[in-house]
C-alpha cells in the first residue's frame, strides 16, 4: 500500500501542530500533513495512534493509514472495548472522523463511555486557555502565598500528559465531555436499525456483512475520504471501529457451530474491508470473540487478511486469576501479526511474553517480568530441614543435597 | 450472591441457568419463579420440556394467578392444526403480542424452559438476535432461560451466554441435597463478578445458600478510611478559628506587595521561560518501589 501521496506544488506553509520548533525541513514534501498523523520513522508510511501509547510502540509506532487492527476479545469483552474505547477517543481528540458500528449495543452508549483525555497542552475546545492576565482577580493571586512564581505556568503532569501531540492519555474514571465528543463527526452503524434483505442465493456474505460494507464505502465517498477523490487542502482520517464482528448477533454463525455454513462469510468482509481502506484514508480496529470460534483454520484465516492482530487474555475467571506469577497483571497479550506493508518482512517485537494491566491513567503493556519473591524462606534454612540433612550428609556425602544446607 | 439475582435481575437482562445431566437446574428456576410471584410480578413461562402440571405442581404455595403458562408442550412443532404455541413462534412480533395480551401495566418476566429445546429447531443467530431484541423492547422486563450446556456445541452456549448479563452454571456439589452454583455478573459499567456459592432449596422454593468455596472469595475494592492523624494524639495540632485569623495575618519574610509580584509574573521580553517537557523518567510510580528493577 502506498503512502498517500499528494503532489502538493508548494510546500505547506502553516505549521504543523506537532512541532514544537519553528525549524521546517526544506523539501517539497509529498505527504500530506493531517493532524495526528505522522510519518513513521521506518518506512515512512503515514501513522495514526491507536490512543494507547504502548500499543503504538507494539505496532511498530502506530497504526499505518488504510490498515486494519484485529483484537481478538478476552473472554468478557472489557479490554478489548476499552481499546476500542481509547481508539475512539483519540480520533476525537485528534479531529478525525469516526465510524461505529455494532449489534449489541447502541454506538452512542459506546461513544458516551469514551474516556476523558488528560488535556495539559491540547488546546482544543478549552475555554479557559488564555494566559492569565493582569487584570485578573486578587484572589487567583493570593491562591498560591508562597510559590506564587510558579502560577502562571501550566500544571504539569508527571503521568506524562503528550508533549508530543501524537499519543494522548485518558483518565479512565472520567468520561468525555459532551462538549469535546460533539465537536467530532462520529456515523454510527446500528445492525437492528438496517432491516435485513434477503441475500442472493449464492454470495457468500451475510446481509449484515454487506450492508454493513455498502454503508462504509457510501460514507468514505461521500465525505471526501477517498485517495482518488480531488485534492483539498483539508484532509482527514476517518477512524473505522466495528464491535464484536462475527458474533451470533450480526447474524453469524461462526462463533456457534464447530462447523459454520457461513465459515466465508467473514472473511469475504474483511477482504472487501481491505480493499476499501487500502484506497481511502481510514484506518479500522476490529474486535471480534475469538474465544467462540471454535475452528482455528478459519481463526487462521482471519488474522491472515487483517494486517495488525493482538490477542487479549484476561485472568478474569481463569485460575491464572490467583497466581502469584500474574499479581501485577490485568492479562496477557499475544501478537498474532504484525504488519509488512510495501516490504517483504517486518520488524517483530522483541519479547512474546507480554502482559497488560489498565492503571487509570494508562493501559501499559509490559514485558512479564516476576514479582520480587519476598517470602521468608527464600534465604534461610528452616531447623527442620537442616536437621533431616545432617544425616544425609554423613551417610553418603553426596554434594548435591549437602550443599544447600552447609552451616558455617 | 444468589440472593441477590433472586431478588431480580435488572431491566434488560438476561439471566441463563446452565445446567448438565448430572444435576437439573429446574427447581433453581422455580424457585426464580417463586420469588418473581412474590414479588406480585407477572410472569410468563414458555413452557416446552415440562407440562403446565408438574411445572404448577412445584409450585404449590406461591401465588400463581400471576404466572401465565403457554403450552409449547403438547406440540411445539405444530403437528396438529391448533398449536397452542410452536417453536416457529418464537421471534419479537409473536412473543411481544403474547406477553402483551395477557399481561398488567408493567413489564413482565419471561422465562423459557428451556432455551435448549428452541435452539435445536431455530438457529443460534436468530435466537440470539430474538433474545436481544426482547431485551432491549419495552414488553419483557427481564428473561431466565434454562439452557442444558451438554445438549449443544461449545460454540452455542458460549454465544449464548456471550450476551447474557449473568450466567448461573450449577453441579452438583459434596452431599446429595446440595449444589455447586458458579456465578458470573456482568454489570453495565462492564465490571464483572465472580462467585461460587453451595446451596440447597428448601421444600417451599426459597434458596438457602450454605457457604462460599473457598476459590469464590470476591476481592472487594474498599476504600480506604482516611483515618484523622490529629486524633488520639497527646498535644493539640488542630487550630480554632482565632488562631487561624492570626495565622494567616502573619506576614511572611519574602512576600511582596502585589504590584511587584505581577511586575514579576509578568515578565518582560527577553527573559527566559522554562518549557519542560516530561520524559519516561518522570513515569516513576510513587506507589511501586520496584518501578525501576530490571528484572
Amino acid at each position: 500500500m502506498a503512502a498517500p501521496m499528494s503532489s502538493v506544488g508548494k510546500p505547506s506553509a502553516e505549521r504543523s501542530p506537532f512541532n514544537n520548533t519553528s525549524f521546517q525541513k526544506k523539501t517539497r514534501s509529498k505527504l500530506i500533513s493531517i493532524p495526528g498523523t505522522r510519518p513513521s520513522v521506518q518506512n515512512g508510511q503515514l501513522l495514526v495512534s491507536t490512543g494507547v501509547t504502548s500499543l503504538d510502540y507494539l505496532l511498530g509506532g502506530g497504526l499505518a493509514v488504510g490498515t486494519v487492527l484485529l483484537i481478538e476479545e478476552d473472554r468478557y469483552d472489557s479490554y478489548s472495548r476499552m481499546i476500542l474505547k481509547y481508539f475512539l477517543a483519540e480520533g476525537v481528540v485528534c479531529r478525525h472522523e469516526l465510524y461505529v458500528a455494532a449489534a449489541q449495543d447502541n454506538p452512542d452508549d459506546i461513544l458516551q463511555e469514551l474516556p476523558a483525555p488528560i488535556l495539559d497542552d491540547v488546546a482544543m475546545h478549552k475555554p479557559a486557555e488564555q494566559p492569565r492576565l493582569s487584570r485578573e482577580p486578587p484572589d487567583a493571586l493570593d491562591a498560591m502565598k508562597i510559590a506564587w512564581r510558579y502560577q502562571n505556568l501550566p500544571k504539569v503532569q508527571t503521568a506524562l500528559a503528550s508533549s508530543s501531540r501524537f499519543g494522548h492519555y485518558y483518565d479512565v474514571s472520567k468520561t468525555m465531555e459532551p462538549e469535546i465528543r460533539q465537536a467530532a463527526k462520529c456515523h454510527r452503524f446500528y445492525l437492528p436499525e438496517h432491516p435485513t434483505q434477503s441475500s442472493p442465493p449464492h454470495s457468500t456474505m451475510l446481509e449484515s456483512y454487506s450492508a454493513l460494507l455498502k454503508s462504509l464505502q457510501e460514507v468514505i465517498n461521500r465525505e471526501g475520504f477517498d485517495v482518488a477523490a480531488p485534492m483539498s487542502n483539508s484532509r482527514n482520517i476517518l477512524r473505522i471501529g466495528l464491535h464484536s464482528l462475527g458474533s451470533a448477533l450480526w447474524g453469524d454463525d461462526l462463533c456457534c457451530h464447530d462447523n459454520p455454513k457461513n465459515g466465508r462469510a467473514l472473511t469475504t468482509f474483511l477482504y472487501g474491508l481491505r480493499a476499501l481502506l487500502r484506497s481511502s484514508l481510514s484506518v479500522a480496529v476490529v474486535t471480534l470473540p475469538s474465544h467462540l470460534i471454535q475452528d482455528r483454520a478459519i481463526m487462521g484465516s482471519i488474522t491472515r487478511l487483517c494486517d495488525n492482530a493482538i490477542a487479549l487474555e484476561s485472568f478474569k475467571g481463569s485460575e491464572r486469576e490467583t497466581n502469584p506469577l500474574y499479581k501485577d497483571y490485568h492479562g496477557l497479550i499475544h501478537v498474532r501479526q504484525v504488519p509488512h506493508l510495501n516490504c517483504l518482512a517486518s520488524k517483530l517485537p522483541d519479547h512474546k511474553d507480554l502482559a497488560f494491566k489498565l492503571k487509570r491513567k494508562q493501559f501499559s503493556i509490559e514485558r512479564l517480568h516476576l514479582p520480587p519473591d519476598l517470602s521468608d524462606t527464600v534465604s534461610r534454612v528452616s531447623r527442620g530441614e537442616l536437621a533431616g540433612a545432617t544425616t544425609v550428609a554423613s551417610a553418603c556425602g553426596s554434594g548435591s543435597s549437602g550443599n544447600k544446607h552447609l552451616d558455617f | 450472591m444468589l440472593p441477590e439475582l433472586l431478588q431480580g435481575v435488572d431491566t434488560g437482562g438476561l439471566l441463563v441457568i446452565q445446567d448438565s445431566a448430572s444435576y437439573s437446574g429446574r427447581h433453581l428456576l422455580q424457585s426464580f419463579i417463586n420469588a418473581a410471584l412474590n414479588r406480585e410480578e407477572a410472569v410468563h413461562v414458555l413452557g416446552f420440556e415440562v407440562s403446565e402440571e408438574e411445572l404448577k405442581d412445584g409450585l404449590r404455595g406461591s401465588p400463581v394467578q400471576r404466572l401465565h403458562f403457554h403450552n409449547a408442550y403438547t406440540d411445539p412443532l405444530g403437528w396438529t392444526d391448533h398449536p397452542a404455541f410452536t417453536v416457529h413462534q418464537f421471534c419479537l412480533g409473536e412473543l411481544t403480542r403474547l406477553v402483551k395480551q395477557t399481561s398488567h401495566s408493567k413489564p413482565a418476566i419471561l422465562v423459557i424452559d428451556s432455551l435448549s429445546w428452541i435452539l435445536r429447531h431455530v438457529s443460534t443467530p436468530d435466537v440470539c438476535r430474538t433474545l436481544q431484541q426482547l431485551r432491549k423492547g419495552g414488553a419483557v422486563r427481564s428473561i431466565i432461560g434454562l439452557l442444558h450446556a451438554d445438549m449443544h456445541q461449545r460454540g452455542t452456549v458460549g454465544s449464548v451466554c456471550h450476551s447474557a448479563t449473568s450466567v448461573i452454571t450449577v453441579e452438583p456439589a459434596m452431599r446429595g441435597d446440595e449444589a455447586v452454583a458458579k456465578i458470573t455478573k456482568r454489570s453495565k459499567s462492564g465490571k464483572v463478578i465472580q462467585d461460587e456459592e453451595i446451596f440447597r432449596i428448601k421444600d417451599d422454593l426459597t434458596v438457602l445458600v450454605q457457604s462460599k468455596s473457598s476459590k469464590g472469595a470476591k476481592k472487594a475494592d474498599s476504600e480506604e478510611q482516611e483515618t484523622d492523624p490529629t486524633a488520639n494524639l497527646t498535644f493539640n495540632l488542630r487550630l480554632s478559628d482565632t488562631e487561624r485569623e492570626a495565622k494567616q495575618k502573619l506576614a511572611l519574610p519574602f512576600v511582596f506587595s502585589k504590584a511587584k509580584k505581577t511586575a514579576l509574573l509578568h515578565s518582560g521580553p527577553g527573559s527566559g521561560r522554562i518549557h519542560y517537557e516530561p520524559d519516561a523518567n518522570d513515569d516513576y510510580d510513587q506507589e511501586d518501589p520496584d518501578d525501576d528493577l530490571d528484572v
